[in-house]
């Protein structure tokens, strides 16, 4: 496996949002989080992916310090090891829960209640982020009565009311339609503008790489992306081209340095090891060349490559 | 403390909007008033129909007398006394007899009355047997009461004591007796029940208050009662709304603002407001009934403060115990196998009640009441039965329960936090156990 870029080295302790310092989380004889070091900075947009049951949930929590770490340090806003942080975080956990029951201004008014509102910036603040999200009607109405999209809606407004400095967002995206995705990715985006921290848990790697500017993946309870989208790309990024010709490219297997050939979409993607220009040269000397690429794998590529099942793991999920 | 507050304030104002409050509210109040006001219907409506009775006087000596004592007897029920109890309970419809011709086939005759009495000329009817003056022998001294309604007790129950009045006295006639006299010789010398005098402070001698049958079997019986009620009523509510919380996965985003503790703990403060919200309407409300019968005097207001008292702790512990269980579950089927060992041990005590009832001070009932699960509902009730526990059973009792209070509480706390967010399979006591040590 490829070294793993960090940044944790370049900012400052003060300018951290969440410092985690070889975190080792176990529950019975389940390793959940091994050993994990993570530097989230102030003003950040931070995804984290990584397949179902990695850790990723766990981390969260031992953020919000719902549990404590086995070993190691948490600290998150310049607080360690203790909740007195909370009141700045929000939190927007995977499973969403109201009480549906309840009255939707009820209902955020106690959870901003738990974050220490008064009653009046409560209000100020319900009616604000309702009306951004074009549920203003819906205040006085039960949320039973809101459809699945609404009530992610007002579940997203419980986490961000309370104006907090740290937002975590567990799937925020998922079961919304596409205009309800873009009321929420531009209020994450806005955040973020005025100078929150945002954490987002995402299996959806298109719009991790949009919206981050910096990505975590953790498998199997390590870390194993940390960094920009560039610097990812660049540490797992193969020598791959993307080549386009007038006639046939099947010639190019027998270049020296080629390997891994395959026909895409009418364009041929290989693995070349040696200079992009006497490959392209190679090419040249043959046929017109009509499309010339050094490819960068997608977070998508990245992630499937990581997360597949090894040989061993698969014969035990077929047996 | 403040989050525990918050948490407190919106369980209690959660509670007291619900459907389910308002209901336990009226409903005691308003099932009592149900009933009193339809015994008051009964009474002042349906029993106030004059009773005819017939009356086949074979001894010829009785009648005269029965009907002088049913006129008497229709005039005190037209001119009630002051005493609104006696009056309450007391007959209301005024007798009246009437002669009727025998005959000499009596089946005749009983057959012809119950006839009448089935076509509502006469509510009953009353055949005295000829030898009934007799004191010896075999002859016809019976008296028997024909009526379609047994279960009206008031008309049967004054003829027996009017015809057996007047036979006595005429018998004492017979004899040459002064019936005045004998009346006087055999006037009734009643037991008064009294406790015991003691010396105030002051050093003057408080004489002993005649006993109560109401203050005596009803006070406690009624206490333990309505402590039973309340906190069996109040504590699986948390249960259900901790589960509530978690089916519907709210319990996450309540944790991630809120420590497992303060939020466990506001939810027991928020239940106990609920509960003396509650009995306070109830005593408010018996308050006002006694007030009404005039027997206010009767309410015991030392015990009332014990009541609340027992009450917060009984509360405390048994809601830790549902808190604790509703925490652990995923579904209301896994809960309501777990919770019946906390109903069990919060029904013993209405068990043992009527041993302790019968000898309140025996060595079973100190040693039942000092056993901190049953002691707020027995000592309650062993306080209300006169002359109540000993200052060191009081003392011992209210240490040992607020021990078990703290140790429930902390146990419950244990639970909770690992059991809020824990999901998968059915928890089991044993599980419940070992949450509490680990880490």
């Amino acid at each position: 496996m490829s070294e793993i870029p960090s940044a944790e080295a370049s900012v400052a302790r003060a300018d951290l949002a969440v410092l985690l310092e070889k975190v080792t989380k176990t529950f019975g004889k389940h390793e959940a989080v091994k050993e994990l070091s993570l530097n989230v900075p102030r003003g950040s947009i931070y995804g984290f992916i990584g397949p179902n049951g990695s850790g990723k949930t766990t981390t969260i929590r031992m953020i919000l310090h719902i549990f404590h770490p086995d070993s190691g340090e948490v600290e998150v806003l310049g607080n360690q090891s203790t909740r007195s942080a909370n009141d700045r975080i929000g939190y927007l956990p995977e499973e969403r829960g109201l009480y549906r029951k309840q009255k939707v201004n009820r209902v955020l008014q106690y959870f901003g209640a738990l974050k220490g509102m008064s009653r009046r910036d409560a209000n100020a603040s319900i009616n604000h982020w309702l009306e951004r999200m074009g549920l203003s009607e819906w205040a006085h109405k039960k949320v039973e009565a809101l459809s699945k999209g609404m009530a992610q809606k007002i579940q997203f407004v419980s986490a961000v009311m309370a104006d907090p400095e740290l937002i975590i967002l567990d799937e925020p995206f998922s079961g919304l339609d596409p205009v309800n995705l873009k009321v929420i990715r531009d209020a994450i985006l806005d955040l973020r503008q005025q100078g929150r921290t945002i954490i987002f848990s995402t299996h959806d790697m298109s719009m991790a790489e949009r919206m981050c500017d910096s990505i975590f993946m953790i498998y199997k309870g390590r870390k194993v992306l940390d960094g920009s989208m560039h610097e990812i790309q660049s540490a797992h990024g193969e020598d791959r081209y993307r080549l386009g010709a007038e006639g046939s490219l099947d010639f190019v297997r027998e270049i020296d340095g080629v390997s891994d050939a395959k026909e895409i979409n009418g364009h041929m993607e290989l693995k070349y090891v040696g200079e992009s220009q006497k490959l392209l040269r190679a090419v040249m000397d043959k046929t017109p060349v009509t499309h010339f690429e050094v490819a960068k794998p997608s977070l998508h590529d990245i992630f499937v490559r990581i997360a597949r099942p090894t040989t061993e793991e698969a014969a035990h999920g077929k047996n | 403390m403040e989050k525990t507050k918050r948490v407190a304030i919106a369980e209690y104002s959660n509670a007291v909007r619900s459907k389910v409050f308002i209901l336990s509210v009226l409903m005691a109040p308003a099932l009592m008033a149900l009933s009193v006001g339809i015994q008051f219907f009964a009474e002042k409506k349906v029993d106030t129909s004059p009773r005819k009775f017939a009356v086949v006087d074979r001894s010829g000596k009785i009648y005269p007398a029965l009907e002088a004592a049913a006129k008497a007897q229709n005039e005190a029920v037209k001119n009630p006394g002051k005493d609104k109890l006696a009056n309450f309970v007391g007959p209301k419809a005024p007798f009246i007899p009437s002669t009727h011709q025998d005959q000499e086939d009596e089946e005749k005759l009983i057959l012809e009355l119950s006839n009448q009495v089935r076509k509502k000329k006469l509510f009953a009817f009353l055949i005295i047997g000829k030898d009934v003056m007799e004191t010896d022998g075999e002859g016809d001294r019976g008296i028997r009461y024909y009526s379609q309604t047994p279960s009206y007790f008031a008309l049967p129950n004054w003829i027996d004591r009017t015809v057996n009045g007047v036979i006595r006295n005429q018998r004492f006639k017979a004899e040459g007796l002064d019936t005045r006299r004998i009346a006087k010789l055999n006037r009734r010398v009643g037991v008064d029940q009294l406790g015991l005098a003691k010396r105030s402070k002051t050093g003057k001698v408080q004489k002993a208050k005649k006993d109560n049958k109401f203050v005596n079997f009803l006070v406690p019986v009624f206490s333990m009662m309505v402590m039973f009620m309340i906190v069996m009523t109040s504590a699986p509510m948390l249960m259900n709304t901790v589960l509530e919380e978690k089916m519907n996965k709210v319990s996450e985003v309540l944790i991630s603002s809120v420590s497992p503790f303060q939020l466990m703990f506001g939810k027991l403060v928020g239940c106990v407001l609920v509960a003396l919200t509650l009995s306070l309407l109830y005593i408010g409300g018996i308050a006002g009934v006694m007030t009404f019968f005039g027997v206010l005097e009767l309410l015991p207001w030392s015990l009332i403060v014990w009541f609340f008292v027992y009450q917060i702790l009984a509360l405390f512990i048994f809601g830790s115990m549902f808190l604790a269980i509703g925490s652990a579950c995923n579904e209301i089927r896994d809960a309501q196998s777990l919770m019946m060992p906390a109903m069990i041990l919060g029904m013993v005590p209405m068990f043992a009640v009527t041993a302790l009832i019968r000898a309140p001070h025996s060595p079973f009932s100190q040693a039942m009441s000092l056993i901190p699960p049953f002691t707020p509902t027995l000592m309650i009730m062993r306080l209300a039965a006169a002359p109540g526990p000993a200052t060191w059973e009081l003392v011992l009792g209210f240490v040992l329960t607020t021990a078990f209070m703290f140790f429930c509480v902390w146990a419950a706390a244990r639970i909770f936090r690992i059991g809020i967010l824990a999901q998968g399979q059915s928890p089991t006591i044993a599980k419940l156990i070992s949450w509490l040590w680990s880490k």
